[in-house]
C-alpha cells in the first residue's frame, strides 16, 4: 500500500490529535519538572527522647560551660546552663554552633602521618602512639609543648610528661591569662591567680579589656552587666569602656573613653597619678619610685600627648573611680604585662585588692599530678622570644590544642622548621595540622572528658568538669588520654592511667582552694612600666577580637557568616574601619581597596569609614585570613595577626608595637 | 482588616541598650531552625561547573536571617559617635502586612498567642508577603537547604527543614510553644496561664546578656506587659499601625528617634547611614 497525499494527511492530523488526547507526554513533561527539581537528599528529622545534658564546650577561648540537647541520644543545639555560675543560662556565638561541629566535615578523621608536602597517610591510633614514643625516646629531653588549652587539667597531663622526659619547655599560647600572671605573679612578686568581681562591683573600667565581647570568662562578664542593668530600672553599676574604637563592649558601656592603642600603659599609669595626687598610697617598697616615674613620664599632659585622653577627662574618671563605693579596674591590651601591671596598680591604689566588687587573687588550685609545673611557671616560658632567639630547637614538639601557625603566624610558621619533629593534637584541619609531622585528632568537646579550671577573670574558685555526650563519630580520642596511654607505653608513671581519674582528682584539689590568697605584699614591676612612654608616630593598628568571626584557634563556624555584617565581609574581602578625618588624610574613602602593612608583611582589606575609631587608628578584626580550614573561613579576609608587632618588654612579648601603614591599591 | 484579639499576645521587649550585637541568638535560632549554613558548592549537583554558584553569606538579599541584629549609630562624628544593636525578629504584628496580600492563606494571624503563621507546604513563593512587610522580617528560599556532608546529622526536631522557593520566617519558636503546652498539661498546668519562663524562643534563652524578655503582653504578671509600658519603650515604625508584637527599649533619645521613623525624607541622614548595608 502506497502513502498517497490524503492518507499522509489524515495520517499527520490523527498523530497530532492522539498527541494531544494522550496523557503520556503530559505526564513525562511533568514527571521531567519534578525529578529534575527533586532535592539530592531527602532531610529528615529524627524522633526520640529529647534530653539537656549538661557538658563544657572549649571551642570559645574562655569555655561555655552548657547543656547540649539531645534527641534519641544524638545533639542537635546547645543553650546555656541556667544552674552553672559561668553560663546562667547564656552562651556565647561561638559555642552556640557547637553541636554542628560535631560533624563538620573539616574534622580530622583519624590519625595521620605526614609523608610528603601536603600529603598525609592514615595511621591507627597503636601505630601512632609507637611513633611518636620512638620519636620522643630517640629525642631525650630535648622535648616542647605549645598548649592553647587555658583552662583544663590536660595541661597538668603534658607537662607532667614533659617533665618525665627531661624537659621543662611549656609554652602556652599568649593570652590576657599570660599577660596577667606575668604582671602578677612574675613582675610584681604576687601570690595567686588574677580575678576580677565584676558582679559585685559598681564602677566597671574595662581598659582595653574586650570583655563583653571576647575578653576572660565572657558570658559570665555578661551576666554581670545584664544584672547590673535590669531592663526598664534604673542601672545599678557603671560600666566604661577605655580603648581605640567603639566595639561590642562599649556599644553597651554607659560611657566610652577612647585611648590610643599605644597608650593603654600611660593611660592607667595617668588615673594613678590622679590617684596619687588624691592622696592615695600602697605600701610598697616601690612606692617612692613609681611616685618618682609617674611625675616624671606620666604626669596628665604627658599622658594626654600619650593616649588622647585630655587633662580633665582623666582626672574626671579618677573621680568617678575615687567615689564608687566598689570600683574595679579590669585592664589588658595586647596581652601586655605592662598593661596587666598597671591596671593592678590602679585597683591596689584604690584599695580594692580581695575586696567585695574588687581585683580577687584565687589561690592556686594545686596540680594533681606530681611533676606537673604549676600554673604561673607554665606561663611563664616565652615562644616569640625563644623562636626569635633560637632558644626553641626541640627534636619533638607536641601541640595541644593551639593553631600556633594561625594564631601566632610569625612564629607559629617557624615553629615546624625549627622542630624536628612536630605533632598536632587538632579536633579540626586547621593551619598546625596542615604542617605538621604526626596529625592526631582530638575529641570535639561533647566527646571528650575535659575541664575549666578557673577560666581566667573569674572571682572565685570554679571548678567545671564534663563527661562526653556522644560517642565519637571519628576515630578521634582526648589529648590527654593520649599522652597517658603516651607515657604508659614509655614506661613513665605519670601517677594516673586515666583521664577522668584526673579530674576527679582535680575537682578535689578545687575544693580545697577556696578563698582568696590572705598576705599580698608586692613589688610594682616599675621596669616594665618606665617604657611605656613610647609612640610610634604613625599610624596605629587596633586588633580587636570577635567570636563570631573567630578566636585565634577557632576559624568562623558554619551559621556564623550569615551573622558577620557586609560592612565587616564582602565575598573574600574583609574591611578595616578608620575614621573619615584618617580617610581624608589617607586620600581614603568608603570602599576603597587599601593595603595595610606592617612588619613587612601585607593584608587586603576595603574601607569601612566609622567615626566610631579615634583619628590616626586603624581597626582592623582579627579572626580572618584562614588558608585551612572549610568555605566559611577561608580564603576570607587576611590575617590580622600577622600584623601585630611582638615587642620584648622586661615582663615578656607583648602585642604593643602598633605602628602600620595604609595604602590605596 | 480587624484586629484579632488573644487571651494571650507572646510579645518581646528587646533592650536595645543592653544587645552588644554578639550574635549568639542569630547563631542559635538557625540550629533550633534548621536553617542551614550557606555553603556555595552543591555535593548533590554534578553539574557544578555549568551551573551558577550559590550565594556568598555576604550577599544580605539572599541570607535567611530569622532573627537579624542589625547595627545603628548616632551619625555624629568622633567623639561624640555612638552604636546600638537591635535585633529584629518577626514582629507578629497585631495587624499584620503580610496576612492579608497572601494569595494562598499560607500565612495567618489565628492562633492563640497571636503569633504569624507560616505554613510551608501551602506557600506559593510569590512573595507578596516580603514586599509588604515593611520590617524585612520574611525571607525567600532561593536554594535547596544543604548541610555541608554528614552534618544534617545534627538537624533539630523542631522544624521542618524548608524547600527551595516558599517563604519563612521568625515565629517565635513555635514548636518550643507546643512542647511548653504539653508539658503543662502533663504537670496540671493550664496551657492558656503558663508561668513566666515557661516557653521561651531559642534566641531568648542564648542571650548572654538578658537583653531580650519575653512572655504574655496581656498577662500583668509578666514582666513583658510592664516594661512595654516604660517611657523608654517603642516598637519599629509605629506610625505605620501594624501593632507589633516586638517592644524595643533603649534611653537614648536617638535610638527611640530612629526606630519610629519611616518615611524617606523625614528622617536625618544618620538613619540612611545606618542602614547602608544592613537591608
Amino acid at each position: 500500500m502506497g502513502l498517497n497525499r490524503r492518507a499522509f494527511i489524515q495520517f499527520s492530523v490523527g498523530g497530532t490529535l492522539g498527541l494531544l488526547v494522550t496523557p503520556v507526554i503530559w505526564k513525562t513533561l511533568d514527571d521531567v519538572s519534578i525529578w529534575t527539581q527533586n532535592w539530592g537528599w531527602i532531610p529528615t528529622l529524627k524522633k526520640g527522647v529529647e534530653e539537656r545534658v549538661p557538658a563544657v564546650s572549649k571551642l570559645c577561648p574562655s569555655g561555655c560551660a552548657l547543656r547540649v540537647e539531645t534527641v534519641g541520644g544524638e545533639p542537635y543545639s546547645t543553650t546555656g546552663d541556667e544552674d552553672n555560675p559561668l553560663s546562667k543560662g547564656g552562651l556565647c556565638p561561638i559555642c552556640a554552633d557547637a553541636v554542628p561541629l560535631l560533624y563538620s566535615p573539616t574534622r580530622v578523621q583519624g590519625p595521620m602521618v605526614r609523608t610528603g608536602e601536603g600529603q598525609y597517610q592514615p595511621v591507627s591510633w597503636d601505630e601512632a602512639k609507637k611513633l611518636l614514643a620512638e620519636k620522643l625516646g630517640a629525642a631525650g629531653s630535648s622535648v616542647a609543648v605549645i598548649s592553647g588549652d587555658d583552662t583544663g587539667s590536660g595541661n597538668e597531663v603534658f607537662s607532667a610528661l614533659l617533665a618525665e622526659l627531661g624537659s621543662d619547655d611549656y609554652y602556652m599560647m599568649p593570652s590576657p591569662q599570660m599577660a596577667a600572671t606575668r604582671a602578677w605573679n612574675g613582675l610584681m612578686g604576687g601570690e595567686g591567680q588574677i580575678g576580677y568581681d565584676i558582679a559585685g562591683s559598681d564602677f566597671v573600667l574595662f581598659a582595653g579589656a574586650d570583655a563583653l565581647s571576647s575578653w576572660g570568662p565572657t558570658v559570665s562578664n555578661m551576666n554581670a552587666f545584664a544584672e547590673s542593668h535590669p531592663a526598664g530600672e534604673k542601672a545599678k553599676s557603671t560600666y566604661v569602656y577605655a580603648g581605640p574604637a567603639r566595639n561590642h563592649t562599649s556599644s553597651v558601656c554607659d560611657s566610652w573613653v577612647p585611648v590610643h592603642p599605644e597608650g593603654m600603659s600611660a593611660f592607667l599609669l595617668g588615673l594613678a597619678y590622679n590617684l596619687i595626687t588624691e592622696g592615695r598610697y600602697l605600701e610598697s617598697g616601690d612606692f617612692a619610685a613609681l611616685r618618682s616615674l609617674l611625675a616624671s613620664k606620666y604626669s596628665p599632659a604627658q599622658v594626654e600627648k600619650l593616649t588622647g585622653v585630655s587633662k580633665k577627662s582623666l582626672a574626671e574618671l579618677a573621680g568617678k573611680l575615687l567615689r564608687a563605693s566598689a570600683p574595679v579596674v579590669v585592664a589588658d591590651y595586647g596581652c601586655s604585662p605592662a598593661v596587666a601591671a598597671a591596671g593592678i596598680i590602679v585597683n591596689l591604689l584604690l584599695g580594692r585588692m580581695n575586696t567585695w566588687g574588687g581585683m580577687v587573687a584565687l589561690p592556686e588550685v594545686e596540680p594533681v599530678l606530681g611533676s606537673a609545673l604549676d600554673r604561673p611557671t607554665r606561663f611563664a616560658k616565652d615562644l616569640p622570644a625563644d623562636v626569635a632567639s633560637g632558644a626553641f630547637a626541640p627534636k619533638v614538639c607536641l601541640i595541644y590544642d593551639a593553631n600556633p601557625v594561625y594564631g601566632l603566624p610569625q612564629y607559629g610558621e617557624k615553629i615546624a622548621e625549627k622542630a624536628e619533629f612536630t605533632v598536632a593534637f587538632s579536633t579540626f584541619k586547621d593551619e598546625t595540622a596542615a604542617v605538621a609531622d604526626l596529625v592526631l585528632p582530638a575529641a570535639h568537646p561533647f566527646e571528650r572528658y575535659d575541664d575549666l579550671v578557673n577560666p581566667f577573670g573569674v572571682a572565685n574558685t570554679t571548678y567545671v568538669a564534663s563527661s562526653p555526650v556522644v560517642k565519637p563519630s571519628l576515630d578521634v580520642m582526648g589529648a590527654p588520654q593520649f599522652a597517658l596511654d603516651l607515657a604508659a607505653e614509655m614506661g613513665l608513671d605519670l601517677g594516673f592511667e586515666n583521664f577522668e581519674e584526673v579530674l576527679e582528682a582535680k575537682a578535689e584539689a578545687a575544693e580545697a582552694a577556696v578563698g582568696t590568697v590572705g598576705s599580698y605584699s608586692v613589688g610594682l614591676g616599675l621596669p616594665a612600666l618606665s617604657d611605656a612612654d613610647k609612640t610610634s608616630g604613625q599610624l596605629a593598628l587596633y586588633a580587636y577580637s570577635q567570636l563570631h568571626i573567630g578566636s585565634a584557634s577557632m576559624a568562623t563556624t558554619p551559621h556564623n557568616p550569615t551573622t558577620i555584617r557586609d560592612t565587616e565581609l564582602q565575598g573574600k574581602q574583609m574591611f578595616v574601619r578608620i575614621n573619615s578625618e584618617t580617610a581624608k588624610a589617607n586620600g581614603l574613602k568608603a570602599g576603597s581597596k587599601v593595603r595595610l602593612s606592617a612588619n613587612g608583611v601585607e593584608c587586603q582589606a576595603l574601607v569601612h569609614v566609622d567615626e566610631g575609631v579615634m583619628p590616626g587608628v586603624v581597626a582592623a578584626p582579627l579572626g580572618f585570613g584562614h588558608t585551612a580550614w572549610d568555605e566559611f573561613s577561608m580564603g576570607k579576609g587576611g590575617n590580622v595577626y600577622k600584623l601585630l608587632t611582638v615587642s620584648a618588654g622586661s615582663g615578656g612579648s607583648a602585642w604593643t608595637g602598633s605602628a602600620v601603614t595604609i595604602a590605596k591599591m | 482588616m480587624q484586629v484579632k484579639e488573644f487571651k494571650i499576645k507572646w510579645g518581646m521587649v528587646i533592650d536595645i541598650d543592653k544587645c552588644s550585637g554578639c550574635g549568639a541568638c542569630m547563631v542559635s535560632c538557625q540550629v533550633e531552625n534548621n536553617i542551614a549554613p550557606m555553603t556555595q558548592e552543591d555535593p548533590h549537583n554534578h553539574l557544578q561547573m555549568m551551573t551558577t554558584k550559590r550565594d556568598d553569606p555576604s550577599n544580605k538579599l539572599r541570607t535567611l536571617t530569622w532573627l537579624n541584629v542589625y547595627e545603628l549609630n548616632n551619625g555624629k562624628a568622633f567623639p561624640e559617635h555612638d552604636v546600638a544593636y537591635l535585633p529584629r525578629p518577626c514582629m507578629q504584628c497585631g495587624h499584620p502586612a503580610c496576612v492579608p496580600v497572601c494569595p494562598v492563606v499560607a500565612t495567618d494571624k489565628n492562633e492563640e498567642g497571636g503569633i504569624v503563621s507560616q505554613i510551608y507546604p501551602r506557600c506559593i513563593g510569590c512573595r507578596y508577603c516580603m514586599a509588604a512587610c515593611p520590617y524585612h522580617a520574611r525571607y525567600f528560599n532561593w536554594w535547596d537547604p544543604l548541610w555541608p556532608d554528614g552534618m544534617d546529622k545534627t538537624l533539630s526536631p523542631n522544624a521542618s527543614v524548608r524547600p527551595r522557593g516558599v517563604v519563612e520566617k521568625c515565629n517565635f519558636c513555635h514548636t518550643r510553644y507546643m512542647k511548653a503546652k504539653d508539658r503543662a498539661r502533663e504537670e496540671g498546668i493550664d496551657p492558656m496561664e503558663l508561668p513566666e519562663g515557661y516557653y521561651v524562643p531559642a534566641c531568648v534563652e542564648a542571650c548572654p546578656t538578658g537583653a531580650i524578655v519575653f512572655g504574655d503582653l496581656n498577662n500583668p504578671e509578666h514582666k513583658v506587659a510592664q516594661l512595654a509600658k516604660s517611657p523608654h519603650s517603642f516598637r519599629l515604625l509605629e506610625k505605620l499601625g501594624l501593632d507589633p508584637q516586638v517592644y524595643y527599649m533603649s534611653k537614648r533619645e536617638w535610638v527611640r528617634e530612629q526606630g519610629d521613623n519611616h518615611a524617606a525624607g523625614d528622617h536625618n541622614s544618620a538613619v540612611k547611614q545606618a542602614s547602608q548595608g544592613h537591608e
